[in-house]
C-alpha cells in the first residue's frame, strides 16, 4: 500500500500543516505532541476537511487534488476512521453498529467475514448490548470492528490507547497488532506515547507543530533523533550541549562542560552538538573498581530520586544533570539516597550526538 | 411675573374643567359622517369628543361589560332594546332619526352585471361579504331582505361574515370576494367599489340608528349637550350629505 | 356541547394537525441548514423565520392577506391561472396556522440538530453513508425529542391561533370556523355558555399538548 501525501498546506492556529511524504508500509505511526495536527492530518485523508492545498493517493487512486479542483467524498473513500472519542452511535445497539458500513453481501470489494471480525475482536458477547452499557476497552474493540466490517483499504487510528489506563492498554495492543497480522490492512496510527508506537507501528513519522521533522523505521527514530526537538519527543531523558573536542577513527571526544565523554562520531563534521543519552542506558554501581569494556565511567552524586512505578528515575550531578532508570529493587539493594557518590557508567554507542 | 403665571394656571385649569370629554360608542356606519360633526361641535363648545366606532353588537356588549361610554349610537333597534332592557340606557334621551339604504357593492373595476338579488344566486358570484348576520345590524338587514326575497338558502353557501360592515367593504375593495352588500353610504366614501344595485325601499327592512345616554355616564349633561346638537339642522345636514335619510 | 360545537372541534384539529405536518419537511431542512451550516444571508433567514413569533399575529394575517388575496403576488396567479382561491376558504386557516406555528418547530428543532455530535456524522460517512442516508440514519433518531417537541409545540400553536386566521380566513360558519374564532364570535354576540364550554375544550387540549412536550424533554435530558 502506499499513501501519498504531497504538498498538503492546511493553516491551523497558530501554525500551519505542511506535510509532504510517502507512506509505505503495514503500520505507520504519526508521532508528535498534543495539537501538532495529527488529527488535522487523518482528516485531511478521511475527506473530512479540505485543505488549501493538497494532493492525496491511496495506491493507484487519487482523492484530493486541489490543484485540480478534484475532491472525492468521504463516503466513497473506502477510508476506516476510529476516532479518539470512538464516536460509537448510541442510538444503535452493538450489532447495528457493526453492520453500518457493512457492504451488501456478494459484493466484490466486501473483505472479512462478520464472525471472523467478531472472533478476532472476541466482542461476540457484547453483540445485543447497548452501546451504553460497554466498558471503555469494550468500545474500543466494538469501534475497531465497526470501521474493519466497512471493508476499508486503509485504517486511521486516532490515538487508540490514549483513554485507556495501563492494565487495559496492554490488553488492547494485542487486538491491534492482531488486526495488523489477521487483516493485513494498512494502519496510521496517531499517538504521542512513545511506547505506543514503539509497540504498533513499523515506521513513524514525527509531527511537530504541523512539521514533518523525521520519516522511518521507528527504533532508528527513537535511537537516532535526527534534531533536538526529536529527540525530546522521542523521550530522551538526558539532553544537554556539548562540544567535540577530538574525533578520531569514528570515535568522538565530546566535553560537557568540564565532563568528558567518549561517543560514536557524527556523519557530519559539526563541532556543537547535543549529546542525548537515554535514561535506560545508564547503569549505576556504587565503587569504580573492576575492568568492564564501558569506556565512560562518571562520577556523580545522586541529586535526586523519582519513583516512576516498578522504576526509579535517579538524578545526577556528573558535571551535568544525568538521568538514569533503574529498577526499584537495584535502587533499594545499592541504598541509594540523596547525595550519595556512585559511578555512572554509560556505553559509548548509547551515546547519540546531533549536531546543533 | 409670579402673579401672571399664577393666574394663567388658573385660567387653564377652570378651562380645563370646564372642557368635558365625551365617548361616543358608534356604529361603523357612521364613521365619516359623526368625525366631521364632531368636529365642527368641538371648536363652538370646547367639549372633546372620542369615539369608538365596531359594530354595534360589538358596542353594545362592551357597555354591557362596563365599558366607559357616555353616548350610544346603533345601527338598528334590536341593540338598543337590548340595553334598555338592561337598564343601561336612559329611555328619556332615546330617539332614532336617521335611516340608510342598503346597495349591492361590487369592486371598481369588476365586470359582474348584478342587477337584482337574483342576480346573486348566479355561479359567477362565488362569495359575498356581509357583516356578520348573526350579531352586527348590517348583516341582519342583508339577512332579512334576502330571506324576504326567499333566496337566502341559495345565497347563504358564499357568506363571508366580516366583523362590521366596513370589513365588508374592504373584502370587496381588495377583491377577494365578488360582490357584497353595504350601506348605501358605504359605498359613497370608497372609490374602489361602484354600486351594483340599490336595494329598493319596499324590499328592504326598515333600517333605522337610535341614539340615546348612556345612564353610568361620567358627563351626562355634556352628553346631553353632544346628544341635542346630533338632532340639529346643522347635523342633519351633514348626515345628509353623507346620503342617511332623515326621518325628521 | 352541541354537535356544531363538536364540529369546529375537529375542525380545528384536524386542521392544526395537517400544519404541523405540512410544515415538517420544510421546517426540519431549514433547521438542519441553520444548525449545521453558514451561508451568506443567514442571519436574515434567522430573522425572518423568528418574525411570526415577534411580530403581532394580525400583522402577519396582514402580510400574508396582501401576498395570498386575489390581487397579491401569489395568491394573483393561482386565481387567474389555475381558479384556485386561499383566502376565505379552509386553505387560508391552513395557511395561517403554517405560517404561526413554523418559528416554534424550526427553533426546537435546530437546537436538537446541533446537539447532535457532528463527530457521529463524520464517522457514519467514513463508513461508506452517503449525505441523506447519514441524515436519516444517524441525525433524525438523534434529534427526534427536539423535533417531536417541536411538532407538539407546533401544534399547539395551531390550535390557539387567532389573529392571522381572522385576517385571511375570516370565520366562515362550517367552512373555516376555528375553536378560537368561534370563542371571540360567541362572546361578540352574548352567547357566553357556549363560549365557555369551547373555552373549556381549548385549555384541556393546550394542556395536553404542552405537557406531553415537557415530558418528552424532560426524558431526553434524562437519558444524557
Amino acid at each position: 500500500m502506499s499513501l501519498l501525501l504531497k504538498n498538503i498546506l492546511l493553516p491551523l492556529e497558530p501554525f500551519a500543516l505542511e506535510v509532504d511524504v510517502e507512506i509505505r508500509g503495514r503500520v505507520t505511526a504519526v508521532f508528535g505532541p498534543s495539537g501538532a495536527g495529527k488529527t488535522s492530518l487523518l482528516d485531511l485523508i478521511a475527506g473530512l476537511r479540505r485543505a488549501q492545498s493538497a494532493l492525496i493517493q491511496l495506491d493507484d487512486r487519487v482523492l484530493t487534488d486541489t490543484a485540480k479542483g478534484f475532491f472525492v467524498p468521504t463516503h466513497q473513500r473506502g477510508i476506516g476512521y476510529v476516532p479518539q472519542d470512538l464516536a460509537l452511535f448510541p442510538h444503535l445497539s452493538v450489532r447495528q453498529n457493526l453492520l453500518y458500513g457493512r457492504k451488501p453481501a456478494g459484493a466484490a470489494d466486501r473483505l472479512f467475514g462478520f464472525d471472523h471480525v467478531v472472533e478476532i475482536l472476541e466482542i461476540q458477547p457484547l453483540i445485543s448490548r447497548s452501546v451504553t452499557e460497554l466498558s471503555g476497552g469494550e468500545k474500543q474493540r466494538v469501534a475497531l470492528a465497526r470501521a474493519l466490517l466497512a471493508s476499508p483499504r486503509l485504517l486511521l487510528l486516532d490515538e487508540p490507547l490514549a483513554s485507556l489506563d495501563a492494565p487495559l492498554k496492554a490488553k488492547i495492543i494485542p487486538y491491534l497488532t492482531r488486526i495488523r497480522d489477521e487483516f493485513h490492512i494498512p494502519m496510521l496510527c496517531v499517538t504521542h506515547d512513545r511506547s505506543e508506537a514503539l509497540a504498533l507501528a513499523d515506521e513513524i513519522i514525527v509531527l511537530v507543530n504541523g512539521q514533518v521533522l523525521q520519516t522511518g523505521p521507528v527504533l532508528d527514530v527513537f535511537n537516532r533523533p535526527a534534531s533536538a526537538d526529536v529527540a525530546a519527543i522521542a523521550g530522551v531523558e538526558t539532553l544537554q550541549a556539548g562540544v567535540i573536542t577530538n574525533s578520531h577513527e569514528g570515535l568522538a571526544t565530546v566535553k560537557i562542560h568540564d565532563t568528558i565523554l567518549t561517543a560514536l562520531a557524527p556523519a557530519t563534521g559539526a563541532r556543537e552538538v547535543f549529546v542525548c543519552i537515554r535514561g535506560e542506558d545508564v547503569i549505576l554501581q556504587r565503587d569504580a573498581a573492576g575492568a568492564s569494556s564501558v569506556r565512560n565511567r562518571l562520577p556523580a552524586r545522586v541529586a535526586a530520586l523519582r519513583p516512576e512505578g516498578a522504576l526509579v528515575r535517579v538524578e545526577l550531578d556528573a558535571g551535568f544533570p544525568l538521568f538514569a532508570l533503574v529498577t526499584r529493587p537495584a535502587c533499594a539493594e545499592l541504598a541509594l539516597r540523596e547525595g550519595d557518590p556512585v559511578t555512572a557508567l554509560i556505553k559509548t554507542p548509547a551515546i547519540h550526538l546531533v549536531p546543533r | 411675573m409670579k402673579k401672571i403665571l399664577v393666574c394663567a394656571l388658573l385660567w387653564f385649569t377652570v378651562v380645563k374643567i370646564q372642557a368635558a370629554e365625551i365617548t361616543v360608542f358608534a356604529a361603523a356606519s357612521l364613521t365619516d359622517s359623526l368625525k366631521e360633526i364632531a368636529a365642527g361641535y368641538e371648536k363652538t363648545s370646547g367639549d372633546k369628543i372620542t369615539f369608538n366606532f365596531a359594530a354595534s353588537s360589538t358596542l353594545a356588549r362592551q357597555i354591557e361589560e362596563g365599558a366607559p361610554a357616555d353616548i350610544f349610537f346603533s345601527a338598528d333597534e334590536a341593540k338598543m332594546d337590548g340595553l334598555e332592557k338592561k337598564g343601561l340606557i336612559d329611555p328619556a334621551t332615546r330617539n332614532s332619526r336617521l335611516g340608510n339604504a342598503l346597495v349591492v357593492v361590487v369592486a371598481a373595476d369588476s365586470p359582474l352585471q348584478i342587477r337584482s338579488a337574483s342576480d346573486l344566486t348566479n355561479a359567477a358570484v362565488k362569495q359575498i361579504a356581509l357583516a356578520d348576520p348573526k350579531a352586527v345590524p348590517a348583516g341582519i338587514y342583508a339577512q332579512a331582505w334576502l330571506t324576504r326575497q326567499q333566496l337566502w338558502p341559495a345565497i347563504e353557501p358564499k357568506v363571508v361574515p366580516t366583523e362590521n360592515v366596513r370589513a365588508a367593504l374592504a373584502a370587496v375593495e381588495s377583491g377577494n370576494v365578488e360582490a357584497g352588500v353595504v350601506y348605501k353610504t358605504d359605498a359613497g366614501i370608497s372609490k374602489k367599489v361602484k354600486v351594483a344595485c340599490e336595494v329598493p325601499a319596499r324590499d328592504a327592512p326598515a333600517i333605522s340608528y337610535p341614539m340615546a345616554l348612556v345612564k353610568e355616564s361620567s358627563q351626562p349633561d355634556a352628553a346631553k349637550k353632544f346628544l341635542n346638537y346630533l338632532d340639529s339642522r346643522e347635523a342633519g345636514d351633514i348626515f345628509r350629505k353623507f346620503g342617511f335619510t332623515l326621518r325628521d | 356541547m352541541t354537535l356544531e360545537e363538536w364540529q369546529i372541534v375537529w375542525f380545528t384539529a384536524w386542521v392544526s394537525a395537517l400544519s404541523t405536518l405540512v410544515i415538517l419537511p420544510f421546517g426540519l431542512a431549514l433547521a438542519w441548514a441553520l444548525a449545521r451550516r453558514d451561508w451568506p444571508g443567514k442571519s436574515i433567514v434567522e430573522t425572518l423565520v423568528s418574525l411570526p413569533l415577534v411580530m403581532p399575529p394580525v400583522a402577519t394575517g396582514l402580510i400574508l392577506l396582501k401576498l395570498f388575496g386575489r390581487r397579491g403576488a401569489i395568491g394573483g396567479f393561482l386565481h387567474d391561472r389555475l381558479n384556485f382561491d386561499i383566502i376565505f376558504t379552509w386553505r387560508a386557516v391552513l395557511l395561517a396556522l403554517s405560517v404561526m406555528s413554523l418559528p416554534l418547530l424550526v427553533r426546537s428543532a435546530r437546537v436538537a440538530f446541533e446537539e447532535v455530535n457532528p463527530r457521529l456524522e463524520q464517522i457514519a460517512r467514513t463508513l461508506g453513508s452517503g449525505g441523506w442516508r447519514v441524515f436519516f440514519t444517524i441525525t433524525i433518531p438523534l434529534a427526534a425529542r427536539g423535533i417531536v417537541a417541536g411538532m407538539i409545540l407546533a401544534f399547539a400553536r395551531a390550535l390557539g391561533e387567532f389573529g392571522a386566521t381572522i385576517m385571511v380566513a375570516g370565520n366562515i360558519p362550517g367552512k373555516t370556523s376555528t375553536l378560537s374564532l368561534t370563542i371571540f364570535q360567541d362572546v361578540q354576540i352574548g352567547q357566553d355558555s357556549s363560549a365557555f364550554r369551547l373555552l373549556g375544550v381549548s385549555v384541556v387540549l393546550a394542556f395536553v399538548a404542552v405537557w406531553f412536550s415537557e415530558f418528552l424533554l424532560r426524558r431526553k435530558r434524562k437519558t444524557k
